[in-house]
Order: C-alpha cells, then structure tokens, then sequence
C-alpha cells in the first residue's frame, strides 16, 4: 500500500505547469522551409514536380499522371500523327481530370504567398521577390491549365484553413471572364515580381511568366471570339449559380477578346525585344537545305539552345522517360514501337511536293489519284528530294536515314505489268475500309501483289522479274500488326538521333522544350492579325500586319520554307497563314490539340478550318467524324522502282469524333455533386 | 518470434476487416417501370428519332435527394419515339426531353424560366407519361425507295411541324434569338443492315446527305427531294438493308449543347435486287 502510495506521490511530481510549446523535432515546419533558400528549393521542388506541363509524362487520354507509360502526342485527332491504340482518340476528356490535384498545388501557391512575408528578412528584396513571383507564375500556370479545359473555375485565391464552417470552405465557379482575368492577374504579378533570368536551373523567370502569358491569352482572345462561331453560341450560365460558367456575355466578347489579344501581344513583344533569346541557328545556311535540315534536328537536344526559354529536363539514371521506347521505327523496337506515325494529311502542309488541283499529294500522272498511271521513282526518296527541311526533321520518310541505318518502308510488291494503273477507282472516306489486301490482285489469281501479315517469317516473299524479296519492308507496313509504320511515315522529331543511344524505358534523357521563342514570334503574329481583324493597326507604333509578316518569315526562312512576299492582308487569309504555320511549326509538341481547342475548328460545322487553312472537310469528314490519310510506298518489279498511294489509313484505321459540348470538359461527376455550388457545364 | 509474427498477421488481417463485409445488401432493387411516348401535341404522332446521343434525351431527376441533387444518368429513347425503363428506384422524380422540338424547358437569359413542360411524378409500379411537343420538321419517304445498280434511290418530303412565326414566338424570348435558325441545313438518309437504323447504327459507306446553306431550302419545303445512297458504293445485291431519312434545322437542342438534332421519317426495308 504504502508503494502504491508513493507512486501516486511520484506521479504528482512529474506534472509540471509549464506548456509544452517546443515544435516537435521531427516536423518539417514552415520556419525551416520559408527561412533559408535550401528550404525554399525543397518548397519549390515539390510545386514544380507536379505543374501541369504536358511533356514526355503527359498523354492527353490520360491526364496528369505524371508518368510516362506509352507517351504519344499529335495523336489526338489533330491530324498530325497515328497510333494503333484506344489512346488515339479526340481530346474530349481526361481519364484523371484536372482538378483536385490542380487545388492542391494551387494551395501550395497560396500558402507560400501569404506565409512567405514573415521570413522576408531573411533574403535580398529580389530574391524575396522571385520567390514571392514564382508563387503568382505557379498559380497563373494550373488556372490556366484549368481554364482552357473548364471554363470557368473557382478562384481559390487564398489559403482555405480547415475546418471551417461550409461557407468558406466553398467556393463556386467563377465566370470564364473572370477566370481569364485571375490568369492574367497572376501571369503580370509573376512578370513584375521574377528575376529576369532564373536564379538557378528549373526556376522560372519574368520572361518565361511572358511567354505562357501570351500563349494564355491567345487562348482567352480566341475563346471569346469563336464561341461565337459555333452554332447557337456557345455560352451558358450554371444551374446552380446563375454564374456565366462558359463562355461570354452577347455585350461583352468582342471586347474581351480584343483585350486578351492585346494582352497577348504585348507580351509576346515584350520576349522579342528583350533580345535575350532568338531562333536556333547554329548549323542553319541559307540555300542549303542539308544544313537547314541538320539545324533543326539539332534545335531539340540542343540545351544551350538560344531559342529555349523554358525546359523540362531528364538525367539518366535519375529522372527519365521512355520517348525512344514506343515511338522509334519498328526496326528498333524496344519493347514497343511506332506510336506516332505522321499522316499524310500532315505531310500536304509543306512545300516542295507537286499537288492535284485540289491540294492532295500528286501520285499519278493524271488529274485526279483516280486517274492516270502511278508516278514512277527510283529510290522511295526520290518523292521527297524537295521536300521542306522542317518536314525532313520532323518525319521520317521511306528509305530516310535514322540512327545509322536505312530505315526501310514498303507497303507492298507489284508485279503486274506497267504502266500501272491506280488500285482503286475510289478513295473516298465510305470506301476508307477497301483496303490493299481485298484487292483482287492480291487474293485472286494470277497474283500481282503481295504484301505482309507480319514481320518475319510472316513476311510473303516474293520470286518475280529476278527479284527475291520480302513483300513488306522491314518497318512494314504489316497489315495485321499496328504496331508497324501505319501511314508509311515514321516521327523523328524529339526521338534520340545517336546510334549508340539505347532505347528501352526509362532509358531516355532528351530535355522537352515547353516554351520556345519560335512560339512566342507565333503568338505574336497570330494576335496581331486578330487585332488587325477587330480594327486596330497598331499598338505600340509599330504595323501590325507588318510584324506578323517578318515573325512568320523569320520561321519559315529558318525552316527552309519560301518566304511570304506580300505582307499579310487583315482578313481570315491572312490569319490562315499565321495558323497554318504554327500548326506546321509547333507540330507533336502537345500545343496543337489546344490551338484546334480554342480555333473552335474540331466539330463538323467548323472542321473546314482543322488545318489552320479553309479546306474542304467533306474530304475527311463524315458528320461528327472524321479520318486522316497515309502515303504507302509500293515496289514494281517489271520497271524496277517505287511508286506510292494516297489511301486512308491502311492498319488500324480510326475514326475521331468531336462535337461542341467537347469545347469545355465535364466537371467531375462527383464534384457537383458533392458541393452546393459547383456547376456542372450548362450544356451538358 | 514465430507467435510475435503470426499474432501480427492475425491483427492485421482484422485491422483491414470492415464490419460491412457480413452483412447482407438488403436495399431494395430498383423495379419500378416507367413506360412514355413523345407524340406531336397537334397531330398525335410520335416523334421519330434516333437511338443514341443524337436522339430524344430523357432525363429523370430524383428528388429526395435535396436541392443539390444529380441527374439520374440519361437514356435515350427508341427510334418509335417511345422510352421505357424498368429498372428505376421508387421515388419521386423529375422527368425532362430534349430532342428535335420546341424546348420544354426554356429559360431566358438570366435564368428566369418561361417555361417549363417537365413532369415530376412518383414512380411506384408502372407509371405511363406522355410529352405532347412541337417538332420542329416532319419528314416523310413519298414513296417506296428504288434499287438500281445497288444504289439506293429515295424521295423526301419535308414539312415544317411548327411554323417560323410560332417557333419565334416560343423561342425569342430565351435570347440571342437569329431568324437562321430555321433554316433547314440538311437532309440525309440513312443506310444500314440494322432495322435501328439511324445517325448512329449508320453504315458510312452508303449513307449519303445533301447540304443546304441559308434559307435555301425555304422553297423545297413540302416538296419532292431525290436522294441517293453514296455513288459508286454498290450495296451487294441480295441483301435487305434499312432506310430512314432525316433532316433538322439549324438550332441545337438544349440550347448551347451545339447538338442539332433530326426529325426522322419511318425506316423502310428495301431489297437489294
């Protein structure tokens, strides 16, 4: 008893009346990560590893999962490439929407913005500054990122402590005006807050906040404009709210638009003129395509790149992609291949290739692909002896040289006698599924064509004229495996050019280029011949029409593509040409899907505009869909040379679809439903 | 150290059990039926339409579930223009169409309603409703199509179901209101091996349209249109195929879904000779 007795004594003496107020040791807490700049790289480092930049770790079917599984863009409809896979499919959704991740980050922002003052002694005033500006750019970017998916959002613009009662804790979607506004509030807050070069490698600067900032605006100016393009209008306020969700008011568009295409303007000439960065040409010569063509393969690996104003870079062993792994030629593949394959519709864009009259690739010796005998060539090159540089180093052609080796593409072997005359009598998109090997040379006999199921020994050899040969080239085309070439044209833009490179996932190391200056020359021509279209000609003193004129040919002379003589005439031609050339420029760089988003030019009513240039759609469409071509390249043995047809993709054909509720993504079920005041789009 | 271990298992496994695993789901399985028909309100015809996205939406709105309530997920009527769904909780529920006629909810532009023809109803048993509208064009085969070389020949009558001064008058109001909006843009006919044949259950290698810009189709109103099958795409002879035609007029339904939708004639089997 008395034992116990004295433990209870014992107790009472360890109380003690003094508050434990030590911060635990093992709690990282503000005062070590906001004080002291190695606290504020880990603070930033986690910001930045999950911004919602589309790179080498982004497929658009799937949304921000920050990894790199199956990595392939251009794929989603937007007629710049192919893939045999579900994922190549138009961009109307994410599996893994934009959004709760997109508030965390946005939380993350705040907390550095309203935390960050206390500590403000412990730096220089401009180091202080950047920190406070690379809070505001990180905002501005997942907005963004949000706006051009959602419309309208809601503006958490400070830090939401919890709990609370439910009427902070809540917070309905702005308007899309209002969203814009807030985008562009926290790109010029970033621009007068950052460095003008960043403090160290990965940080951002006033200039890259500069750039995104045009690119943004680009895209609420064009928003404001094309919806009103699109049947009906396309604009509606949230059941919930009253809140204009998307969309702008009949009363207020055209000046909205012209404010955001103002805004985009300016900023874009504000990288111009600082003259910190300019177009990649190191090995470029004028007159000689070989150099021009070197150049711009260079331009992407190239990390002392002049033109790079903002890169996500890889190391290996550490951070890595697998690019090479699913997008190099079949000849290499490892483990997959042949993600990407350019389409002919692509291909049409450039110069240097002869055309029927309505703008179609010339096969044939008639008017038509229909008619006359096929153009005969030596070697499959021979087609693309012309061709524009740029093309040359984004796309592999049949027979091109990759990694050291011929990379060798053959759809097929024609025995028949020549001249020969073209396979189909039809090309049209209902006969799109008559492929080759329905043909009665192939399945009847006597044979006249052969072509290959799959590689190896599937491969039907052939025994004519003296030749003995596979039917297929090595890269295929094989007409039951999508993994081979699917249009005859294999990527070469971004793919590692070295021989001794080793391909495989997680292998690959190439830096991705999110913002570079031949973008920024773009934004700043597309917005000047907006503005000249809304009435202005000029905003700084200087023609508007004449800027975008010299941007436009300072691209095209650096691609090797002729160069505009007149100057651009402030109509929808004139900004046909500026679209045209980004389209071209900025191909399989995870920019075109969003140009086709905010030209509104996706659906069947405004599809004539889908190649940044009026063409006919019903040459592609039928309705809501649509499908893109392939070039396949084929050899006769009785002349001893190649020729090729235009045809609807051979393997793996697919059909994309697009209709206007596709223009502003669903909110998550589950957010509307959960919340009293998150709208659902009004239009779905 | 063995017992250390497996007592360890033998907590973990009961830290990760729910108590909800026994028991059993005894809710009560959705079996309430709701059978409907869209009909024209002047002539009493069902409203033809397309089975898919593109058709008559029917949306059903359970009620209890307070003022921040989700739509139940849409179906789509059948192409005869009716709806039937037997599978549905009881309850109270909202029920709303869109499809090819005047809106049955219009509000205007601040979201003040003007109208509102929905029907909230409590669902127990088998419940039939009924939605009178005004479709926008009525669409109608003259005659039995001809077959001649596997092409498909069709002839169309199109009338208007409600006239442009009613449809202004109804639609005017909700703003924005165009006077092109009842243009007809389009007449197409479907083609397909399926008797559900429509915009979705298409085969694209037959189906064929012909586009209209402006108001030019003001003056084909009520008359006879030919319409053939795509050119050159023999249909193979000796095969049944089904036919519809449709056409629509410039005007999305809900308004700012940009989806125009069609009014449809009755399909038709024709025999590939």
């Amino acid at each position: 008893m008395k034992k116990i007795l004295a433990y209870i004594a014992l107790a009472f003496i360890s109380v003690s009346c003094v508050d434990l107020s030590i911060p635990p040791k093992n709690i990282v807490t503000s005062e070590d990560l906001l004080s002291n700049e190695s606290g504020i790289d880990i603070y930033m480092a986690r910001m930045y590893s999950n911004m919602p930049f589309e790179d080498f770790k982004y497929l658009a079917q799937w949304g921000f999962n920050f990894n790199g599984w199956l990595n392939s863009f251009g794929i989603e409809g937007t007629g710049e490439a192919l893939d045999r896979d579900g994922i190549c499919t138009t961009f109307t959704n994410e599996d893994t929407p934009y959004w709760s991740m997109a508030f965390t980050l946005i939380r993350d922002a705040n907390f550095l913005i309203e935390n960050l003052p206390a500590y403000k002694g412990s730096y220089p005033e401009p180091m202080y500054n950047h920190y406070l500006g690379e809070a505001y750019y990180v905002r501005a970017t997942v907005f963004y990122a949000m706006a051009r998916r959602f419309g309208g959002v809601p503006l958490v613009t400070k830090v939401i402590n919890y709990p609370a009662n439910q009427d902070d804790l809540e917070i309905p979607r702005s308007s899309e005006k209002d969203t814009w506004d807030q985008v562009a509030a926290d790109y010029d807050k970033a621009i007068e807050l950052m460095l003008p070069s960043s403090p160290k490698s990965g940080y951002s600067n006033k200039y890259v906040a500069l750039a995104f900032k045009s690119e943004a605006m680009l895209y609420a100016g064009s928003v404001a404009k094309y919806n009103e393009t699109v049947t009906g209008r396309l604009t509606g306020t949230g059941q919930k709210t009253g809140v204009r969700v998307i969309g702008f008011a009949p009363n207020e568009w055209q000046e909205a638009s012209k404010k955001y295409f103002t805004e985009a303007y300016k900023a874009a000439k504000e990288v111009i003129n600082s003259n910190l960065y300019s177009l990649y040409k190191k090995k470029w010569k004028a007159n000689d395509p070989e150099a021009q063509y070197q150049n711009m393969i260079d331009m992407f690996s190239d990390i002392s790149s002049p033109e790079n104003i903002y890169v996500k870079q890889y190391t290996y062993p550490t951070l890595t992609h697998g690019f090479d792994a699913y997008n190099s030629p079949f000849i290499f593949r490892s483990p997959l291949s042949s993600g990407m394959c350019p389409t002919l519709d692509f291909l049409e864009q450039f110069d240097g290739f002869n055309h029927y009259a309505d703008g179609t690739l010339k096969v044939t010796t008639g008017a038509t692909n229909t008619q006359g005998d096929y153009i005969l060539y030596d070697s499959p090159m021979d087609l693309f002896k012309n061709a524009e540089p740029r093309l040359r180093a984004y796309v592999i052609f049949p027979g091109d040289q990759f990694k050291g080796k011929e990379i060798e593409i053959r759809a097929g072997v024609y025995t028949g006698s020549t001249p020969i005359k073209p396979f189909f009598n039809d090309y049209s998109y209902a006969s799109a599924d008559n492929t080759y090997q329905k043909l009665d040379s192939y399945t009847k006999k006597p044979k006249t064509l052969y072509l290959s199921p799959r590689e190896g020994s599937s491969q039907e050899r052939v025994e004519a004229d003296g030749f003995s040969m596979n039917a297929a080239g090595e890269n295929g085309p094989f007409y039951d495996n999508g993994e081979s070439c699917l249009t005859g044209l294999y990527l070469r833009k971004w793919l590692n050019p070295d021989p001794a490179a080793e391909i495989g996932e997680g292998k690959s190391d190439q830096p991705f280029i999110l913002m570079r200056y031949g973008e920024v020359l773009l934004n700043m021509a597309e917005a000047a011949v907006e503005l000249s279209l809304a009435g202005e000609t000029s905003i700084d003193g200087s023609n508007l029409l004449d800027e975008a004129t010299e941007a436009v040919n300072e691209i095209r002379e650096r691609a090797g593509a002729k160069l505009l003589t007149n100057t651009l005439s402030s109509t929808n031609v004139g900004r046909d040409v500026v679209r045209k050339e980004r389209r071209k420029e900025l191909a399989f760089e995870q920019k075109t899907k969003w140009d086709l988003r905010r030209w509104r030019v996706q659906h069947y009513e405004g599809r004539n505009g889908l190649w940044g240039e009026e063409k006919n759609k019903d040459m592609y469409s039928n309705n809501t869909r649509y499908r893109f071509r392939g070039l396949y390249p084929f050899f006769s043995t009785k002349a001893n040379k190649y020729f090729f047809d235009a045809h609807y993709q051979w393997i793996s054909l697919k059909t994309f679809e697009y209709t206007i509720v596709d223009y502003y993504f669903a909110i998550p079920g589950n957010e509307v439903s959960k919340s009293k005041v998150i709208d659902q789009q009004p239009n779905r | 150290m063995k017992k250390t271990i497996f007592g360890t298992m033998l907590f973990s496994c009961l830290l990760f059990t729910s108590c909800d695993v026994f028991e059993l789901d005894n809710y009560e399985e959705p079996k309430e039926t709701i059978i409907g028909e869209v009909v024209d309100s002047k002539t009493g015809e069902r409203i033809l339409t397309d089975q898919g996205s593109e058709g008559i939406r029917v949306r059903m709105t359970e009620l209890s579930w307070g003022d921040n309530v989700e739509h139940n997920p849409d179906f789509y009527c059948k192409s005869d223009g009716s709806f039937q769904n037997t599978k549905i909780f009881k309850g109270t529920y909202n029920i709303r169409i869109d499809g090819p006629f005047v809106p049955i909810v219009r509000e205007d532009e601040r979201g003040v309603p003007i109208a509102n023809d929905t029907k909230t109803l409590d669902i127990e048993g088998t419940i039939n409703v009924k939605f009178e509208v005004q479709p926008f064009l009525k669409v109608e085969f003259v005659d039995y199509p001809t077959v001649s070389n596997g092409q498909i020949t069709a002839r169309v009558k199109v009338t208007r179901g409600i006239s442009n001064d009613e449809f202004r008058e109804k639609i005017e109001p909700m703003g924005n209101y165009n006077s092109s909006f009842t243009n007809v843009t389009d007449i197409q006919l479907f083609v397909s091996y399926s008797s559900s044949v429509g915009y979705r259950a298409r085969d694209e290698r037959w189906s064929n349209k012909i586009e209209y810009v402006g108001s030019e189709f003001e003056n084909l109103l009520g008359k006879e249109i030919t319409i053939k099958s795509i050119k050159g795409q023999t249909i193979p002879s000796g095969k049944h195929v089904f036919v519809r035609a449709a056409a629509r007029i410039n005007y999305d339904t809900p308004a700012g879904s940009g989806t125009r939708r069609w009014n449809y004639s009755e399909p038709m089997e024709v025999i590939i000779p």
